[in-house]
């Protein structure tokens, strides 16, 4: 069943990113990519340093979905994962999607994480520019 | 610029921006205003909680819809709907902790990108604890993008009102224009040494005849 076999996978996954984790290097290859919030990093080396940056340590992730589906000929599998990240020291959990494409060889292929957040769900008020008021 | 859900005023309101580094104390700072703290909305889709600050001034009301994020700023920048309609703006950094100087620079930009000429001010806050990794006279940023610079600390209310009357002069076109009542802040947790505030305050003005840096020592050492 590859939804099982992924899902684990996704529970490993995140789990590496509670302790330091040299773990994760071996999930990534030369050739593996991920896009951060928008930023594009190369290379297994690379995409730790970046990982290792960001402050997971202290949070708390709640996984909402997990789907998969086989991709191409090679026995890829694509994931989609969705979940709320609960920041230490914030009040509001932060809405976040991450696909991951695995392959036999490469365990994280390609990797695109981004924050569910819109880009402007506000309407004008009728603002008055206070000089025109006064 | 008021949330949906949020209820809007028939006087004056303007969008007002914080930006900074994480745990610089933009949240902690936009909760001492205390009638803001009780109306603030969040808003999960843009990852948002909005406070909106009403101030006294002798030309009425006026209200700062203090945008305020999620924490999303922790893992890079913001995206452009938190700066979009921005119609003023607080850039925080913490005196405590040097990176969140070096910043700054990287948030203007960011800002700027989007929200064009509009009033900033730049905030140092924390003064309250005596180790600062950043003093007063080391503060130049502001003086190269002619931004105003205040001294704060949020958790004594030390200089909490003076960025945003700075910001209501500059929205107003009105130099003239003062606060004429208080708005309700939760009370000090800490309190400040203000003989050497002063201190601080006289060294800032100090600097500020002084000429500035060249821009290859941005790099604040």
């Amino acid at each position: 069943d590859p939804n099982a076999v992924a899902k684990a996978f996704v529970e490993h996954y995140y789990s590496t990113f509670d302790a330091p984790r040299p773990g994760q290097v071996s999930l990534y290859q030369d050739e593996s990519m991920l896009t951060f919030e928008g930023q594009k990093i190369l290379g297994s080396q690379n995409i730790v340093a970046k990982l290792t940056s960001l402050p997971f340590q202290q949070r708390q992730l709640q996984i909402t979905t997990v789907d998969c589906q086989p991709s191409g000929h090679a026995g890829g599998i694509l994931v989609f994962v969705s979940g709320n990240l609960q920041l230490a020291g914030e009040q509001h959990a932060l809405k976040l999607s991450q696909v991951f494409l695995q392959t036999p060889s490469v365990l994280m292929l390609n990797c695109v994480f981004f924050f569910c957040l819109q880009n402007c769900g506000i309407y004008y008020q009728n603002t008055t520019l206070f000089k025109q008021k006064y | 610029m008021a949330l949906p859900n949020q209820q809007t005023v028939d006087y004056p309101s303007f969008k007002l921006v914080i930006v900074g580094d994480g745990g610089t104390g933009k949240t902690t700072f936009v909760k001492r205003h205390l009638t803001g703290e009780f109306e603030k909305k969040y808003e999960p889709t843009i990852g948002v909680e909005v406070h909106p600050l009403d101030f006294f001034t002798n030309c009425g009301k006026i209200r700062f819809y203090c945008w305020d994020t999620a924490g999303q700023e922790k893992f890079g920048g913001l995206r452009d709907g938190y700066y979009i309609h921005g119609q003023c703006a607080i850039i925080m950094f913490d005196v405590t902790a040097r990176l969140t100087y070096k910043n700054v620079p990287t948030w203007h930009r960011d800002l700027c990108r989007v929200c064009e000429n509009i009033p900033i001010v730049l905030c140092g806050n924390k003064v309250d604890v005596k180790n600062r990794q950043v003093k007063a006279k080391q503060v130049t940023f502001h003086r190269k993008k002619n931004l105003q610079y205040y001294e704060i600390s949020a958790k004594s209310n030390y200089n909490f009102e003076k960025p945003f009357l700075y910001l209501a002069r500059k929205l107003a076109g009105d130099t003239n224009l003062h606060f004429v009542e208080s708005p309700a802040l939760a009370p000090p947790e800490v309190h400040i040494d203000l003989a050497a505030q002063q201190q601080h305050e006289a060294e800032l003005a100090a600097a500020a005849s002084q000429p500035l840096p060249d821009e290859d020592d941005d790099a604040f050492e």
